[in-house]
């Protein structure tokens, strides 16, 4: 529309406008016509000096005037364009087609997208191509990942993934010493890649490249679900119940109820029944699920299709989770015999995944160990060494004064979290936080909550709790009771009160109130605390007897609450505290042949980096093969070491990673990653706009919508690159020009009218 | 070892003190149980007499009541009769009280780091939902438990999820008592004779020996373990022949040999450590 208003005006195209060079050409007689509107400007303000009429009306009448002199004498100085227009045939212009599978989306037109590819490039003696070919010499190009020459024929817009600056690279680069007008990208712009498109523009930009992009497809789809994200743990112990979350958007379907299945490799492990949210509003559904089965496991979270979506294939998506079924330990000192410990324990007894080793002090200087592996184990009390702290995974400070420990096993807790990665709890108790003398401590900055020695509970002095979950304790999986979360927060009104002898008066900055508690004054205390410290995480528990929701007369002899309930914090306590050496796969899903990028960090025994440890990644394929790929550590960050792993046959691939230094064992571990077609082409699969004008203004060149590119062959004769000649259009007789100078005349007969000058 | 040395020596020594002093005191319990003066030393009096062989034919007993607040408490269990504080004659439960019991949180409260009500205790019976607060209780006299179905549900819940029970000061034939009513109890429970290696003898004292005698014949420890396995939770343990809280009581009046309160007092303790730990 824009461009047919403009051409009536101007006679002309934009693009002639925006790349021309606007001069005068002035002959002999134009210096003479100047003089002679000069005159004329002359004797017409010296007529409008006086006279009759008021002032103001003679100023507007002499500017409309001099306006319709001004205009003559530019048109008499004959205003030309200049502009360099390419030779036909002797410039090659890049044509990149969208062979990816998002291109058989069908929303052109009730189409699939591929089908404007097909009507406009299908053949050579019509549609665009033809407007393309009789005007310049044409090299097409497909492009999902990386760009090939083509014949229509070719395409099958199968591509699992698009890359639109490895297109646009690859493309410029295959033409590059030939004189290229420009290039054309035919796409809908749902670019799939990780990395952003400024590398590829600044190489098109830098050679003056301009790309002209046709986008295919709607903005916005008409009925549509998409489950958009979802955040999982890359690892879990087996047995875990997790509470992920699941993040919905949708167009068509506002208020619809429809239903979130979780698969585990094709088992059904969860439903849960939403409510859609508002259409072009993400919202963020907190799933739970256990997973029950050890090793690299593919979760599934998919929605049903309703009737009318466009897209299907993006109602669901696929996590790896590496589900370890090995025993993580944890360590849990208590400085008084308490029935806390014991139903602790016996809570977990029967996970097979946790080992809770005791270490209770009965009496100074005197400490009974339960749950040790050999008869040395912290046969000295609480450890002494990093070395022996940084074994165990967990660590739980029970009813214990910060006096028991010495300044450096203080730091040595803090750097257990911070450095080391491994979870901290504390529990409620008259020796612990403040009460116990830890504000000040080393341990206080790594806790939750905040601690003031001169805010303490009054000896003697307890309060008794009413738990409740807070709005972030209802969406996390550690203090879900029940299967939903409505049955989950009757759990825990119906649970006993408890104590606490520790005044927590307010939390750090970056910490989560998960569970709450009321006073008998009404008072709301934080019960379960939760932040993320340096690598690892702390917890602050506060009542001092959550054996009583196990022992309480109102609690059925066969009630899991209290069991459930301290599975689920250990196994958060230990999740994803890493090893001394720690894969962190990058991708966990690539397409086959493509390399899989991983880096690990090295630490030694007290998790201080290692930069010169040997580091070799054994590969199995899933054809068995083994392969070992060296790891290199990247010189830049302190013990992270990567890896390129080339994969050829689709399925799993094992990755065990070992470490050596000085011909000893640091450590090994394994991960998982996968080389199997993905359907990220359906996701948020529509026509991408933006991306498509900046690629065009970044370099030079032009957006188009797909039904709308009637001028783009005429608009590439005009970029300016390639064999050219230089084209001059005049200006005075542009149809705007006449309009003026009708328009003043107009104006000011007009004008004389309505003021009665006429 | 050298810890549990020196804190059996502490026990003698305290033991021996609160027996020296008291005994200078013409056997003043005011001072034990300051709160119950009155009824504390009536009943001390009257244990006093038993201890003679003697028996008062009627008693008043001060139920007690540790409110709940995250501190030990020694609960002892009674059976038998409605009791509204007043017996005609001194209930079997209520052997030793409340002298033993007191004694015995003073004592495990200057060994152990416990945490203890010290001159206040709790008597309840087993389906009393207070019960459920305190995972450790003690009955004396079992010989002469009843059970109604009510306190039968009550004790089974309360074992089942995770409290532990101490029968003491029973002999002879009482001996079947227990067991019958501990069948109505736990059907399936068995009473497993305990080896001094249990962990029971070593949660604190180092116990080495059951060879002992008690104090009606050669002791025995018999224990019933949560689904009849001695390698789970010990959940009842009775000491036959063997009367713990006669010692306790007597242990600050020179009447009994300050070993005997000593090595009673290193049973108490380890029961009430291994029962908070195990």
């Amino acid at each position: 529309m824009f461009d047919a208003l403009f051409r009536f005006f101007f006679d002309l195209s934009p693009v002639v406008f925006s790349q021309g060079e606007f001069r005068l050409a002035p002959s002999t007689g134009s210096y003479v016509a100047a003089v002679a509107v000069g005159v004329a400007v002359g004797l017409t303000l010296l007529a409008y000096r006086s006279g009759r009429g008021r002032a103001r009306d003679r100023i507007a009448l002499a500017t409309i005037r001099v306006a319709l002199l001004a205009l003559i004498l530019l048109c008499l100085f004959r205003p030309l364009l200049v502009v360099k227009a390419a030779v036909p045939q002797q410039n090659f212009l890049g044509v990149l087609l969208d062979d990816s599978r998002s291109m058989q989306i069908a929303d052109y037109g009730g189409q699939q997208r591929a089908a404007f590819v097909r009507d406009e490039f299908g053949a050579p003696d019509r549609g665009l191509l033809k407007a393309l070919s009789d005007r310049f010499t044409i090299r097409t190009f497909r492009f999902s990942a990386a760009p090939s020459r083509v014949t229509q024929e070719d395409l099958a817009f199968n591509g699992s993934q698009t890359r639109l600056g490895a297109a646009l690279s690859g493309v410029r680069q295959e033409l590059a010493g030939l004189p290229v007008a420009g290039l054309v990208m035919i796409t809908d712009g749902a670019d799939t890649a990780d990395t952003a498109l400024g590398d590829a523009l600044l190489g098109l930009r830098a050679e003056g490249l301009p790309v002209f992009t046709v986008g295919v497809g709607q903005e916005t789809l008409s009925k549509d679900i998409q489950v958009g994200r979802v955040v999982t743990p890359k690892t879990a112990l087996k047995g875990t119940t997790l509470m992920v979350d699941v993040v919905l958007s949708q167009s068509g379907f506002d208020g619809q109820k429809v239903t979130i299945d979780v698969e585990d490799e094709g088992t059904l492990v969860s439903t849960q029944q939403v409510t859609l949210p508002d259409a072009g509003t993400p919202a963020s559904i907190p799933v739970r699920f256990s997973v029950t089965e050890a090793g690299p496991r593919v979760l599934r979270f998919r929605v049903s299709p309703q009737p009318g979506e466009l897209v299907t294939e993006n109602n669901a998506r696929e996590a790896l989770i590496d589900v370890r079924d090995r025993k993580e330990k944890i360590l849990y000192f208590e400085g008084e015999p308490r029935f806390e410990l014991k139903f602790l324990r016996r809570a977990v007894t029967e996970d097979p995944n946790l080992i809770v080793t005791a270490l209770q002090r009965t009496a100074d200087n005197k400490y009974l160990r339960l749950g040790v592996d050999t008869p040395d184990e912290l046969v000295a009390g609480f450890p002494k060494t990093r070395e022996e702290l940084f074994a165990y995974r967990g660590l739980i400070l029970g009813s214990i004064e910060a006096g028991a420990f010495s300044g450096d096993q203080l730091r040595m807790i803090a750097e257990f979290v911070d450095r080391r990665g491994g979870g901290l709890l504390m529990l409620g108790g008259p020796r612990a936080f403040a009460e116990g003398g830890y504000a000040g401590t080393a341990v206080a900055d790594v806790l939750p909550v905040v601690l003031d020695r001169s805010q303490v509970q009054p000896k003697d002095s307890v309060s008794r709790l009413s738990v409740k979950p807070t709005r972030a304790g209802n969406a996390t999986a550690v203090t879900q009771l029940a299967d939903t979360e409505a049955a989950s927060v009757e759990k825990w009104e119906s649970l006993p009160v408890v104590t606490a002898v520790n005044r927590i008066d307010a939390i750090k900055p970056g910490a989560t109130i998960l569970l709450s508690g009321t006073d008998e004054t009404r008072r709301e205390r934080p019960v379960l605390t939760f932040q993320r410290y340096g690598r690892g995480k702390s917890f602050a528990f506060t009542p001092q007897d959550s054996w009583v929701w196990q022992m309480h007369a109102s609690i059925p002899v066969d009630d899991m609450t209290h069991e459930n309930y301290w599975r689920q914090l250990l196994r958060w306590l230990v999740d994803g505290v890493p090893d001394q050496v720690e894969p962190n796969t990058m991708t966990e899903r690539v397409e086959p042949g493509e390399a899989a990028e991983i880096t690990a960090n090295v630490v030694d025994p007290s998790f201080v980096e290692l930069n010169d440890a040997a580091v070799v990644v054994r590969v199995t394929g899933p054809d068995g093969a083994v392969s070992d790929v060296p790891m290199a550590w990247d010189g830049e960050h302190s013990g992270q070491y990567n890896a390129s792993i080339p994969t050829k046959a689709p399925g799993w691939y094992e990755a065990r990673l070992e470490a050596t230094r000085g011909g000893k064992t640091v450590g090994s571990t394994v991960t998982h990653f996968r080389a199997a077609p993905g359907d990220i082409e359906f996701f948020d699969a529509t026509m991408r706009a933006a991306t498509l004008k900046r690629i065009a203004d970044d370099t030079g060149g032009r957006f188009y919508q797909a039904g709308g590119t009637a001028t783009l062959a005429d608009d590439l004769r005009y970029t300016g690159r390639g064999v050219t000649t230089v084209e001059e259009h005049d200006l005075w007789h542009l149809p705007i020009v006449l309009i003026l100078l009708v328009g003043l005349l107009c104006a000011e007969w007009g004008y004389r009218r309505v003021v009665g000058l006429a | 070892m050298l810890s549990a040395w020196r804190s059996g020596l502490a026990i003698a020594c305290l033991v021996a003190a609160t027996s020296v002093a008291l005994l200078a005191l013409g056997a003043d319990l005011s001072t034990v149980a300051s709160a119950k003066a009155e009824a504390v030393a009536e009943a001390a009096q009257d244990g006093m007499r038993r201890f003679g062989g003697g028996r008062r034919a009627a008693v008043a007993i001060d139920p007690g009541k540790a409110d709940y607040d995250g501190r030990f408490s020694f609960v002892r269990l009674r059976y038998g009769p409605t009791f509204d504080g007043y017996s005609r004659r001194e209930p079997p439960w209520a052997h030793d009280y409340p002298r033993a019991d007191f004694h015995f949180l003073k004592i495990l409260s200057e060994i152990t780091f416990v945490r203890t009500f010290i001159d206040e205790g709790n008597i309840l019976t087993l389906d009393d939902p207070d019960l459920s607060l305190f995972p450790i209780a003690y009955m004396s006299e079992p010989g002469f438990w009843t059970l109604s179905e009510e306190e039968m549900a009550g004790f089974r819940a309360y074992l089942q999820k995770g409290g532990f029970v101490i029968f003491d000061d029973f002999r002879d034939n009482h001996r079947a008592n227990l067991v019958a009513q501990m069948r109505r109890v736990l059907p399936d429970a068995r009473w497993v004779p305990l080896d001094p290696a249990h962990p029971v003898f070593h949660s604190f004292f180092e116990i080495n020996s059951l060879d002992i005698m008690g104090y009606y014949g050669p002791a025995e420890w018999t224990g019933i373990f949560e689904d009849n396995d001695p390698a789970k939770r010990l959940m009842a343990i009775a000491n036959y022949n063997h009367d713990l809280g006669e010692m306790w009581e007597f242990s600050d009046t020179g009447y009994l040999p300050v070993d005997l309160s000593n090595e009673a007092y290193k049973f108490g303790v380890n029961y009430v450590v291994y029962a908070m730990t195990h």
